[in-house]
């Protein structure tokens, strides 16, 4: 079972990676700028997925402090870009 | 008896593993194909609140790393994955970003039809939130 999770966790860790790049790849040809905000938003969250899966696989808390410092990070950048994207300015 | 409950820990975090990871390939699968803005924040929205939290719930449940610390990100996940899709779709309302296949419009038409008497007063239509 242990070699099976193991597995599992080393296989959905180079998929969120693939997936990664496939948002990258997606973010570089966006159509309007909300759209590729949109894209970076993504690949935070696939960024903070990755990191869980690396704090499963090595057993380190320490991963998931900064997958917690990336999902707050995100949250704050991302809200604040799209008011200026709407408003032309940012407060 | 506390081989019995590691193996059913070990199953569940393996579930939420695939599930998870399911759930993020549907997301950026919708993310690549749909056509435009606002479907494809219908899929980015997925693999926020059911990709990343369902690796989560397998973190907690296969090593229970910090569970206070897993318990504060999933309440941050739920709370900032809606926000975050609201936000960014009213960014591309107001900026202009056309739909593919419009069926109906109801900001517009409560933009520019004026609201009867009485409901919110005479000119309340220009300050309408999107």
């Amino acid at each position: 079972m242990d070699n099976i999770l193991n597995a599992a966790i080393v296989a959905s860790l180079i998929w969120h990676v693939v997936l990664l790049g496939v948002a990258l790849w997606r973010i570089m040809r966006g159509e309007s700028p909300v759209d590729r905000l949109l894209g970076v938003e993504l690949a935070s969250v696939l960024i903070l997925c990755a990191l869980v899966l690396i704090a499963l696989f090595t057993g380190q808390d320490l991963y998931m402090d900064v997958a917690l410092v990336v999902a707050a990070l995100s949250f704050i950048g991302t809200l604040a870009l799209a008011r200026y994207l709407a408003d032309q300015r940012m407060f | 008896m506390d081989f019995t409950l590691k193996l059913i820990l070990q199953a569940v975090a393996l579930l939420a593993i695939v599930g998870g990871s399911l759930f993020s390939l549907i997301g950026v699968l919708g993310f690549i194909r749909l056509p435009d803005v606002y479907t494809r924040l219908h899929a980015a929205g997925k693999v926020s609140v059911f990709g990343a939290l369902l690796l989560v719930v397998a973190a907690v449940a296969l090593e229970s790393l910090g569970v206070g610390k897993a318990l504060v990100l999933i309440a941050l996940l739920i709370i900032a994955g809606p926000a975050v899709s609201h936000a960014l779709a009213s960014a591309a309302y107001r900026t202009g970003v056309p739909m593919k296949r419009v069926e109906r419009d109801d900001l517009a038409q409560a933009r520019s039809a004026p609201l009867g008497p009485g409901l919110h007063g005479a000119d309340s239509s220009a300050d309408l939130p999107v």
